[in-house]
């Protein structure tokens, strides 16, 4: 990286460490004190290009190779035109075409490939998607929104985390005191000899410790609503995008059963079937059970499958 | 020796067997009957790897359909080779039992440069070197070319694997790396894929842990093994920090300006491609508007191990539109390499999440999540399209493809965090951005999915409970078994302070002091005079040891030191290490005598082993606690306290502990036998390290052992050397630590076996 340098004052990294390369649309590279020289005006021409430029324009560059600047730049400009979500896309192949789309274009004006026609194409776009354009430009894609979730729910943890840390400290620390105070009372008062009572403190410390370790494992963090929902979320209420899809027609169930016809539910006692059943009990009857359910099924059962097809 | 299992027959090789070999057993068959994971904790020395073979292997041949594979994996390559000489006793010992011809097929598998056979690409020095080679030899494209070009290079050995290698299946047998060699130059076939491809039906398979953590390579080589088999990671106490680094990205500056070679080769790959055949990118481009079903279904139908780098979500969508075309893949490449380099110019260090990176990475260069997730698998499908030969050189893109899809994919369990220089040489510019996993289940979540029986087993894995809760599974079987001795023939001792009543220990505060460092040094210069043979003292880094022997130097210990024993001197080198090891035992052989200083978490503390004379001692100066001031493992101790409940100082004390373990084991490794274990510092007395310390060391470790000086220490150690130096034959042992098959089937036998194995 050190051999980096203006094209025009051939000043280098390494020669001045403190060099600030400067880029602007054109993706060509000049040293922040030629700018200044060059652009006194407030606009030129590029050395290397001889495109017109506004010294507004000129960033500092980020990337060593500053094609990579010109494309970031050119790719922020496009990406705020063409901000359709996956949810404006009925399938996701339509989706990815546009996608592809979207790169095309930025690709073709990185490398200065049919400038004009690209323009046109994309303010015709702009043109025709006026609405969607305004109405995604608040809202992030739904991975971004995924992304600044997980990122709020780290701040959280690591927030929590240091609080109960700081809080289990000092619960220590005052149970730990507190026992010290409790030998020394007892040391001056006990008749027991100092040996007995040293031990006794010595196993009281153990347990302490045991129990603090035993709370530090129970404790569970309570950041989410019972419904999945994460505390302090934002929830949004746009519309949700339609999906067009035929609905659903409940067909009744129709079963050939190669068999006589079986009678149906409630004519079983006027036939006599229940007659060869055990009648059910009050407590089967409170389940909701009734000894004609099981008849039905057994003559379900006997009857199918009784001529040959 | 035929043995009854809980009723199962097992065949075991020798004719004598340890009780805790039964033991071992007992609880293994109880693991595998339940289909379930198992932790199991036995010194090293006492044939855990015979015991787990000849039962499996048992278990196998008992219930065919149950159990269908054996997968063992295991550290190096001499480990490797050392299963499968055990596997090759027990299956000729079946042979001869049963009078059936063995019809089991087992297997190592190594890597390209230790499989090679064809005399160009064998000569390589370095794998890489070796599998790029391979992979210009064999990839389908060149191999299509060379059909229209005979004047292509292509390798002979892979073509007639490929012509008639598949359809032959390879002879029942047990081969080890150079059989399978040897096989291949016989058939003239390749032996690296004869061998992944017969790894599919084989019954058992011996390889290394990474061909089944790592991602990259699981995917290639283990992701159709079968579900009903029975995994084994042996000397796995290190296995938590193998998921982790294989999770891990560390990316320097290097790294991204090898990654900018090779996105123009890209580049010019694409334009030249362009003009030639352009109908072969858009081939690919139809292939990736369809998406990635196939890898989708085969995953659904549960052929595959599903693989931590390529997340569910990307298999049911297509690739997003914004990387569709190679070109804006390519400029979308370039993009997030920049955005890297801005992010590597910094002058002080930065620890972030990932989706902190994600939102930036936002802002900065307007890269979404989406496309970020797709560009491992986006990258792998364009340089398949592309037909570039040599993937070797693109391991930096390839590096860089792998991070973006492990930062976008997981939200928990990383951390990013820049360093713009090592913490040792604050003034040299060095950045390096650490893309640290922190959680080891997730490497390993899919082998214990997957999988009916994983077995975690080693020497040290005290305490047992610990590896369940870092690597998130839940085992059927926790014992630590102990070694039952016909004589004490280990001695551990906890010197504490020197004979001047100063206090040993390596704490930081007091590691300068004068008095400490001279106390050590005459610790070791005592213990030079009386242990014969061999001494292996550790030390806890490579810094510290520096220090100390600089200053027994101006002391003139060392040249009192030198007038009893050689001293040899663990370096950073591996070559200067492994000639300062021969010369060790050279000296050691020929009864000069010497003194290895090593260091904790170095090559000789982890995969040498000092047998018999090699190491009569071990002394461990201080308490190998990890670098704690390291980002890395500060961000991973938080993360092992806010998910796993696990206490900073409770991980640290378990990971000091288990090294030490580790490296004191060294000395001991069988019944016959023996050795002195010196830990030399105080903080060792206390219950909260003892207790971490393996159940067989413990047990050996009584009151009158805490605490000593350096005089008393002398003391019990010519002691205990006295006593260890009289003869010692099998009948001492026979009946008491080694049982024949009648002492076995003794009630009062089967009732102390019982007692060996200590559920956790």
């Amino acid at each position: 990286m050190d051999d980096q340098g203006c094209p025009r004052c051939k000043t280098t990294k390494y020669r001045n460490p403190s060099l600030k390369l400067m880029v602007n649309v054109c993706g060509h590279t000049l040293c922040e004190s030629c700018v200044e020289m060059l652009f006194v005006r407030g606009s030129g021409n590029c050395v290397q290009c001889n495109t017109p430029l506004r010294k507004s324009n000129f960033r500092v560059q980020l990337f060593e190779d500053p094609a990579i600047d010109k494309e970031v730049e050119i790719r922020k400009k496009v990406l705020k035109i063409y901000n359709k979500r996956e949810f404006d896309f009925s399938s996701l192949k339509e989706y990815n075409d546009y996608l592809e789309q979207v790169e095309d274009i930025v690709f073709n004006l990185t490398n200065n490939i049919d400038v004009e026609r690209t323009k046109q194409i994309m303010e015709q776009y702009q043109r025709d998607n006026k609405d969607i354009i305004q109405k995604n430009k608040a809202k992030l894609t739904r991975e971004q929104e995924e992304l600044e979730e997980l990122l709020l729910q780290e701040q959280q943890v690591s927030e929590q985390r240091r609080l109960e840390t700081l809080q289990e400290e000092q619960r220590q620390l005052q149970a730990k005191r507190k026992n010290k105070q409790a030998l020394l009372d007892e040391l001056e008062i006990s008749k027991l000899p100092a040996a007995v009572l040293l031990a006794q403190h010595k196993d009281r410390a153990v347990q302490l410790e045991t129990q603090i370790e035993k709370q530090k494992q129970n404790v569970k963090p309570a950041n989410i609503f019972s419904t999945g929902i994460m505390m302090g979320q934002t929830v949004s209420f746009a519309s949700v995008s339609r999906v067009e899809e035929v609905l659903y027609v409940y067909q009744p169930l129709c079963i050939d059963t190669y068999g006589p016809p079986v009678p149906e539910l409630d004519q079983l006692g006027r036939l006599g079937y229940l007659n060869h059943v055990r009648t059910a009990s009050p407590q089967d009857q409170a389940g909701g059970y009734s000894s004609g359910l099981a008849c039905h099924r057994a003559i379900q059962d006997a009857f199918s499958g009784l001529f040959p097809s | 020796m035929k043995l009854n299992i809980e009723g199962l027959l097992v065949y075991f090789p020798y004719d004598y067997i340890y009780p805790e070999q039964y033991s071992y057993m007992l609880e293994l068959k109880r693991t595998l009957d339940a289909k379930g994971h198992g932790v199991l904790e036995m010194p090293s020395g006492t044939g855990k790897t015979i015991s787990l073979l000849s039962l499996i292997v048992a278990y196998q041949k008992a219930y065919p359909l149950e159990v269908t594979k054996l997968v063992y994996c295991s550290r190096t390559v001499p480990e490797i080779e050392k299963v499968v000489e055990e596997l090759r006793k027990l299956m000729d010992y079946y042979a001869k039992q049963t009078g059936v011809k063995n019809d089991f097929l087992a297997l190592a598998l190594s890597s390209r440069k230790n499989l090679c056979i064809h005399p160009e690409v064998s000569s390589l020095r370095f794998g890489k070197e070796v599998d790029g080679k391979c992979h210009s030899l064999t990839a389908s494209y060149i191999r299509a070319q060379h059909q229209s070009n005979p004047s292509q290079p292509v390798c002979q050995f892979f073509e007639e694997f490929d012509a008639v290698g598949r359809q032959v299946p390879i002879p029942p047998g047990i081969y080890n790396l150079d059989d399978l060699k040897d096989f291949g130059r016989r058939k003239g076939w390749c032996p690296y894929f004869l061998a992944r491809y017969a790894i599919l039906h084989a019954n058992i398979v011996v390889y290394s842990y990474h061909y089944l953590l790592d991602p990259k390579i699981a995917d290639l080589v283990s992701k159709e093994l079968a579900k009903k088999s029975v995994v084994v990671f042996d000397e796995a106490h290190n296995i938590d920090n193998v998921c982790i680094d294989s999770m891990s990205v560390n990316i320097t500056r290097r790294t991204l300006d090898r990654c900018q070679t090779n996105v123009e080769t890209l580049q010019n790959t694409i334009s030249r491609i362009k003009e030639t055949d352009a109908a072969k990118l858009r081939e690919e481009y139809r292939r990736l508007v369809e998406g990635l079903k196939e890898a989708n279904v085969a995953r659904e139908t549960d052929i595959y191990l599903s693989n931590p780098v390529l997340p569910d979500e990307i298999l049911q969508e297509a690739v997003p539109g914004s990387i569709r075309t190679a070109e804006h893949f390519v400029g979308f490449i370039k993009r997030f390499l920049e955005y890297l380099k801005a992010r590597l110019r910094i002058h002080h260090v930065v620890q972030e999440s990932a989706p902190q990176f994600l939102k930036d990475i936002y802002e900065k260069v307007c890269i979404d999540r989406k496309p970020l997730r797709f560009c491992a698998e986006r990258l792998r499908s364009l340089l398949r399209t592309l037909e570039i030969a040599d993937i070797a050189d693109f391991s930096a893109i390839t590096l860089i493809s792998h991070f973006a899809t492990l930062v976008s994919t997981y939200s928990k369990g990383f951390t990013i965090i820049i360093e713009p220089f090592e913490d040792r040489t604050p003034t040299i510019a060095n950045p390096v951005l650490h893309f640290s996993c922190m959680d080891p289940s997730i490497a390993i979540k899919p082998v214990f999915g997957r999988f009916q029986s994983v077995i975690i087993t080693s020497g040290t894995l005290s305490p047992l409970d610990i590896y369940p809760r870092i690597l998130d599974f839940h085992p059927v079987t926790m014992a630590s078994f102990t070694m039952t001795l016909a004589r004490t023939c280990l001695c551990p001792l906890i010197v504490g302070r020197g004979n001047d009543q100063v206090a040993m220990t390596s704490k930081f505060e007091t590691r300068e002091d004068f008095a400490v460092i001279r106390n050590y040094g005459n610790l070791l210069l005592e213990m030079s005079a009386i242990v014969p043979d061999g001494i292996v003292a550790f030390f806890t880094s490579y810094i510290y040891m520096e220090n100390i022997v600089a200053s027994w130097y101006e002391q003139g210990i060392l040249e009192n030191i030198q007038r009893n024993k050689l001293i040899f001197i663990e370096t950073q080198d591996a070559a200067e290490t492994s000639m300062a090891l021969e010369k060790y035992q050279e000296a050691c052989e020929n009864g000069r005598g010497a003194i290895l200083l090593s260091v904790a978490r170095g090559k000789v503390s982890e995969g040498i082993d000092f047998v018999h004379h090699f190491g009569r001692a071990v002394i461990m100066f201080g308490v190998p606690y990890v670098y704690t001031q390291s980002r890395i493992l500060k961000a991973r101790l938080e993360y092992l306290r806010d998910q796993f409940q696990i206490r900073e100082n409770d991980f640290l004390t378990f990971d000091a502990m288990r090294h030490a373990a580790q490296c004191v084991g060294r000395a001991i490794r069988g019944k016959t036998d023996y050795g002195l274990m010196i830990f030399a510092d105080k903080r060792y007395a206390r219950a909260d390290k003892r207790g971490k310390l393996p159940r067989w060391i413990q047990e050996h470790l009584t009151d009158g052992s805490l605490n000593l000086t350096i005089d008393e220490t002398v003391q019990l150690a010519k002691h205990f050397l006295r006593q260890m130096a009289q003869p010692f034959r099998r009948e001492d042992q026979l009946g008491l630590s080694l049982l024949t098959l009648e002492q076995l089937q003794s009630e009062d036998m089967l009732q102390k076996i019982a007692q060996i194995a200590q559920q956790a």
